[in-house]
C-alpha cells in the first residue's frame, strides 16, 4: 500500500491528467450526442493531430501547444468535410452502421499514418519537459499544468459556444430533442457537420497536449479509444458536462491504481468501470432520458 | 371478480405527472373507451398496463392478478393484446411473416416443437382473410398503405388468441371507409367474447361503438359511464374545452 | 410444376458439386501456401457463420466475437499445456467454457441497445486481451504461449487435419443456421431485429431469445478458437485478443450479406483469399488495414445489404413482373405513411 504523500501525488497529477482526459472525451460525447453515433475513430484523429503537431512544431519552430492555432481549424474543416461527404451517407440503422464506417475511418487513418509515418514512437520534447512546480509537497509537471490549463480553457470556450452562440443553441436542442429541433427549423445536416466539426476541432487540441505528455504511434489510438469510451458512458451518453467530471474522476482513479498496482491494471480499471457503470446504471452519471434506449 | 383495473396508478417523467393515481375498472365482454383531451396520460396508461413502462406505483389487476412490473411479453401471454398509435410492424417482414410472430401461451411441449406449424398458417390466412387482405400475404409490410398495415396490426395480434385487446386510436389517420370496417370488426369480435378498450379522438366511432367509457383528464379518470350519459357531462366538456 | 423440381434438381446438383469440392480441396491445392490458405478460408467461413447468428438475425451488432475467440484459444491451450488434454477434445470443450462465459457477460451487455451495446462489446475486447496480458502466471502472457505440435503429419500436410475440423465445425453451424431460419425461434429475432418492442408486445421473450443466440454465436467462435490454437501452436494476447477478428467476422458477412444464410460464407469466400493474395503480393500490413477500411467502407456506405440481397434483386428484376397490386373496392386510403422501424 503506497504511502498516503504518494496518493496524494498520484491524485492531483491525475487531476491534471482527468482535465485532458476531459478535453478528449467531450468531442467525443458531443458527437454522440449530435449525430448518435459512437464514434470510433475520434482517437485516431486525435493521433493524427499528435503527429501534425510533431510536424509543424519541428518545421515551424513554435511551440507545440501553439499549433493548434493551426490544426483546431483545420480538423474543423476536416470534420465538416468527413460528415458530408461519409457519414451524411448511412442510410438505414444508422448507429450500427456508423460504429463500422468511422471503425473502416479509423483503420484508414491508422494505416496512412503508418504508411507516410513509420510505426516507429514518437514524442515532442519540450523545453519545459522535465520541469516541475511545487505546490506544497505535490510534485506538478510543467507540461502537465499547460495541458491541462488549454484543454480547460478550450473546454471552458466549448461551453461558451453550446451555450450562448446560435449553433450551439442549435447543438443543444438536436442533443436533446432531435424532432423538436427538426420542427424549429435545425437543419439536422447541417448541425451534424458543425457538431462533428466541433468534436474533431477539440480532437485537434487534444492531440497537440498528448503529443508532448505521451509518445505516440499509429496504433495507439485502440488504448485511448477505449479509455474514451470508458469515461463518456461512466459520465453519460451526450452529456458534456458529465463527461468533464467522469474524465477527471477516471483520471485520479487511474492514477491511483497505477501506483498502487501496475500499468495493466490501471488500463484495465477503465473497463472495470465501464462494466459497472453499464450494470448498476446505465445511463451514467448524467445521461439521464438520453440514454435510455442507447 | 375484477376482470381489469388498476389502483392508483402512477407515473412520472421528470417533473411530469404523466398518470396520476388512476384509479379505475373496465368491464369484461364489453367495448370499453378511453378517451380525453390530447396529452391526458392516455397512451402512458396503455404503456404501463402493458408492462412497457414501469409504474412509480399503484397496482394493475388482470383477472385477479396483479400485472404491475410485468415484462410485455408476460402481458401478451396473459392474454392481452395491443396496437400502437403510430402503426408498428415488422417491415421487412411479410405479411404472412408478421402474422406468425405472435406467440400463444403454449405448452413446453410445444415450443420446443418450434418450426412453422401448419395449422399456424392455417389460422394466420383465416384471420387474414377476416380482415381482407388475404391477398397481400407475400407483400412486405412496409409496401402496405397504411390503412392495410392497421388492418394487418390487428389480426396479427389476434394470432396470439389474445381476450382483452387494447386499441391505441385504431381510426387514427384513415378513411371513414376503413373507420366503419375496424368498428364492424371490434363488434363482430366483441359479440365473439372478447373485451376491448379502445383509445379514441374518433367521437363518432366512440359513442357508436363502446358500451363503457372513462375520461381521462391530466392524468386520471374524470368521468366514468354510459355514452349518453359522458355526452351530457360538464366535467368532460370542461376537461376539452377548458382547462 | 415442372419449373420448380427442375430447380430443385440444379440447386441439388451444385451443392453437391461445392460440397465434394470442399472436401477434396486439400488435394486439389497442391502446395502447402495454398492449404494454409484455404485452411484460413474455411475457419473465417466458419468465424462469420457463427457471429451472423446474432448480428445477421437480430441485428445486434456485436464488435466483441474477438473476445470469445481468444477465450476459447486460451482455454484449449491452457488445458493442453497445463493439464495434458487432447487438443481436438479441448477445442471442443472451449465451446462449453465460452457458452458458460457469454451467459452472464450476454446478459449484462444485453441490458444495453444499439450504441451502448456496441461500447459493451468493444469494451469486452479490451478487457479479456488484460486479463490475458495480466494473469502472466496462467497465460504466460505475452511471453506467448506454445502448443505442441500435432503429431503424425509432415511439413507439407500439417494444414489438412485443421481444413477439416474447421470444414466440420463450418457444416455445424451452417445446419444450425439453417434450422434457426426455419423455426419459430429464428422468426422472433428476426422480428426482434424489425421491432424489438412490438416483438415483446406479441408475446416474445426478447431477453431469453437474444441471449441464446449470443451464447450460440460465441461458443461456435469459441470452438474456432481452440482449434485455431492448435493449429498455430502459438498464442499471444495482442494477436489474439484483436478487435480486428471480430470486424473481420463483421466485414465478411456484411459483404456476403447478412440476412442471407450463405452471406458471411460468401462474404469469407471473396476476402480470405485475395487479402491473402495482397499480402503476398505487396505485403506491408499498413497496406492491408487501409485497404480493409476502404472496403467495409465502400460496403457500409454503397452497398449495406451485401451482395446475395444485390443479386437477388437483380434476378427478380428479370423474372415475371411484380403483380399490381390492386386496391380493394373500399380502399380509397390516403398515401401511405411510413412505419417506424426500430432504431
Amino acid at each position: 500500500m503506497p504511502s498516503f504523500d504518494l496518493l496524494v501525488q498520484a491524485g492531483s497529477v491525475g487531476i491534471l491528467t482527468g482535465g485532458v482526459y476531459a478535453l478528449l472525451a467531450s468531442g467525443l460525447t458531443l458527437i454522440f450526442g449530435v449525430m448518435k453515433i459512437v464514434h470510433i475513430s475520434h482517437a485516431a484523429f486525435i493521433i493524427l493531430a499528435a503527429y501534425l503537431t510533431y510536424f509543424i512544431s519541428r518545421d515551424l519552430g513554435i511551440d507545440p501547444l501553439l499549433t493548434v492555432v493551426i490544426t483546431a481549424p483545420l480538423f474543423f474543416v476536416l470534420g465538416m468535410l468527413v460528415q458530408r461527404l461519409l457519414l451524411s451517407r448511412l442510410r438505414e440503422n444508422a448507429t450500427m452502421m456508423s460504429v463500422l464506417l468511422t471503425f473502416a475511418i479509423a483503420i484508414v487513418i491508422e494505416g496512412g499514418m503508418g504508411l507516410l509515418w513509420t510505426s516507429s514512437h514518437r514524442s515532442i520534447n519540450v523545453s519545459y519537459g522535465d520541469s516541475a512546480v511545487n505546490l506544497g509537497d505535490v510534485r506538478l509537471p510543467v507540461d502537465r499544468i499547460l495541458g491541462f490549463l488549454l484543454a480547460a480553457a478550450t473546454l471552458a470556450m466549448l461551453f461558451a459556444v453550446l451555450r450562448y452562440s446560435r449553433y450551439g443553441q442549435a447543438l443543444r436542442a438536436t442533443i436533446q430533442h432531435p424532432a423538436a429541433a427538426r420542427l424549429i427549423g435545425v437543419d439536422a445536416q447541417t448541425i451534424s457537420a458543425v457538431g462533428f466539426g466541433i468534436g474533431l476541432a477539440t480532437a485537434a487540441v487534444g492531440g497537440a497536449i498528448l503529443a508532448i505528455l505521451v509518445p505516440f504511434f499509429p496504433a495507439t489510438h485502440y488504448a485511448w479509444i477505449g479509455r474514451l469510451m470508458a469515461i463518456i458512458v461512466l459520465g453519460g451518453l451526450g452529456s458534456v458536462g458529465g463527461a468533464a467530471i467522469a474524465a477527471v474522476a477516471m483520471g485520479v482513479i487511474e492514477s491511483l491504481v497505477l501506483v498502487s498496482m501496475d500499468a495493466t491494471w490501471a488500463s484495465m480499471i477503465f473497463f472495470i468501470v465501464l462494466f459497472m457503470t453499464l450494470a448498476l446504471r446505465p445511463q451514467g452519471l448524467f445521461g439521464g432520458r438520453l440514454a435510455e434506449r442507447f | 371478480m375484477t376482470y381489469f383495473a388498476t389502483k392508483e396508478l402512477s407515473r412520472a417523467f421528470g417533473g411530469v405527472v404523466a398518470v396520476d393515481e388512476a384509479t379505475v375498472e373496465f368491464q369484461q365482454g364489453k367495448v370499453n373507451g378511453l378517451i380525453g383531451p390530447n396529452g391526458c396520460g392516455k397512451t402512458t396508461f396503455f404503456n404501463l398496463v402493458t408492462g412497457m413502462i414501469r409504474p412509480d406505483g399503484g397496482e394493475i389487476t388482470f383477472k385477479d392478478g396483479d400485472l404491475a412490473g410485468s415484462r410485455p411479453h408476460q402481458v401478451a401471454l396473459a392474454g392481452i393484446g395491443r396496437t400502437f398509435q403510430v402503426t408498428r410492424l415488422f417491415p421487412r417482414m411479410t405479411v404472412m411473416q408478421n402474422m406468425l410472430v405472435a406467440v400463444r401461451r403454449r405448452s413446453i411441449r410445444e415450443l420446443a416443437a418450434n418450426a412453422v406449424r401448419g395449422d399456424d398458417v392455417a389460422r394466420a390466412e383465416g384471420w387474414l382473410e377476416r380482415v381482407g387482405i388475404e391477398h397481400l400475404r407475400d407483400t412486405e409490410a412496409r409496401d402496405l398503405s397504411y390503412g392495410q398495415q392497421k388492418l394487418l396490426e390487428i389480426a396479427g395480434l389476434l394470432m396470439g388468441d389474445p381476450e382483452l385487446i387494447l386499441l391505441d386510436e385504431p381510426a387514427g389517420g384513415v378513411n371513414p371507409v376503413m373507420v366503419e370496417r375496424i368498428s364492424t370488426l371490434v363488434r363482430e369480435l366483441n359479440a365473439e367474447g372478447k373485451t376491448f378498450l379502445v383509445v379514441e379522438h374518433n367521437m363518432e366511432m366512440v359513442m357508436s361503438l363502446c358500451d363503457h367509457i372513462v375520461v381521462f383528464d391530466r392524468g386520471a379518470p374524470v368521468a366514468v359511464g354510459a355514452p349518453q350519459d359522458i355526452r351530457k357531462d360538464q366535467r368532460v366538456l370542461e376537461a376539452y374545452l377548458g382547462g | 410444376m415442372q419449373n420448380a423440381s427442375r430447380r430443385r434438381v440444379l440447386i441439388g446438383l451444385a451443392a453437391g458439386v461445392v460440397v465434394i469440392l470442399a472436401v477434396t480441396y486439400p488435394w486439389i491445392a497442391t502446395n502447402p501456401y495454398y492449404r494454409f490458405v484455404g485452411t484460413m478460408t474455411v475457419m473465417s467461413m466458419a468465424l462469420a457463420m457463427s457471429w451472423n447468428i446474432m448480428g445477421g438475425f437480430t441485428g445486434y451488432v456485436s464488435l466483441g466475437h474477438s473476445a470469445f475467440f481468444g477465450l476459447g484459444a486460451y482455454f484449449t491451450g491452457i488445458t493442453v499445456t497445463r493439464l495434458d488434454m487432447p487438443p481436438f477434445g479441448m477445442a471442443v470443450a472451449a465451446g462449453l467454457f465460452v457458452a458458460v462465459l457469454a451467459v452472464p457477460i450476454g446478459y449484462l451487455a444485453l441490458r444495453t441497445r444499439n450504441a451502448s451495446f456496441v461500447i459493451v462489446t468493444i469494451a469486452l475486447v479490451y478487457i479479456t486481451g488484460l486479463l490475458a496480458q495480466a494473469w502472466r502466471g496462467l497465460t504466460r502472457g505475452t511471453a506467448g504461449l506454445s502448443l505442441p505440435r500435432l503429431e503424425g503429419f509432415g511439413r507439407d500436410d500439417i494444414h489438412i487435419p485443421f481444413y477439416f475440423a474447421f470444414l466440420i465445425l463450418l457444416a455445424i453451424v451452417f445446419l444450425v443456421t439453417w434450422w434457426i431460419s426455419r423455426s419459430r425461434f429464428g422468426m422472433g429475432l428476426i422480428a426482434i431485429r424489425e421491432d424489438e418492442d412490438k416483438a415483446e408486445m406479441l408475446g416474445v421473450n426478447t431477453d431469453i431469445y437474444k441471449l441464446t443466440a449470443f451464447v450460440a454465436s460465441a461458443a461456435f467462435v469459441g470452438i474456432a478458437g481452440g482449434v485455431y490454437a492448435y493449429w498455430y501452436s502459438y498464442l499471444d494476447p495482442t494477436f489474439v485478443f484483436d478487435v480486428g477478428i471480430g470486424l473481420n467476422m463483421i466485414l465478411m458477412s456484411l459483404l456476403g450479406g447478412i440476412r442471407s444464410i450463405f452471406g458471411p460464407m460468401l462474404g469469407a469466400l471473396i476476402i480470405v483469399p485475395s487479402s491473402e493474395y495482397f499480402l503476398a503480393q505487396y505485403g506491408g500490413s499498413q497496406f492491408h488495414l487501409m485497404a480493409t477500411g476502404l472496403l467495409l467502407a465502400i460496403v457500409v456506405i454503397v452497398m449495406p445489404q451485401g451482395i446475395i440481397p444485390a443479386v437477388e434483386s437483380i434476378i427478380k428484376r428479370f423474372r415475371a413482373p411484380a403483380p399490381s397490386i390492386r386496391e380493394s373496392a373500399s380502399e380509397s386510403s390516403p398515401p401511405p405513411q411510413p412505419t417506424k422501424a426500430a432504431s
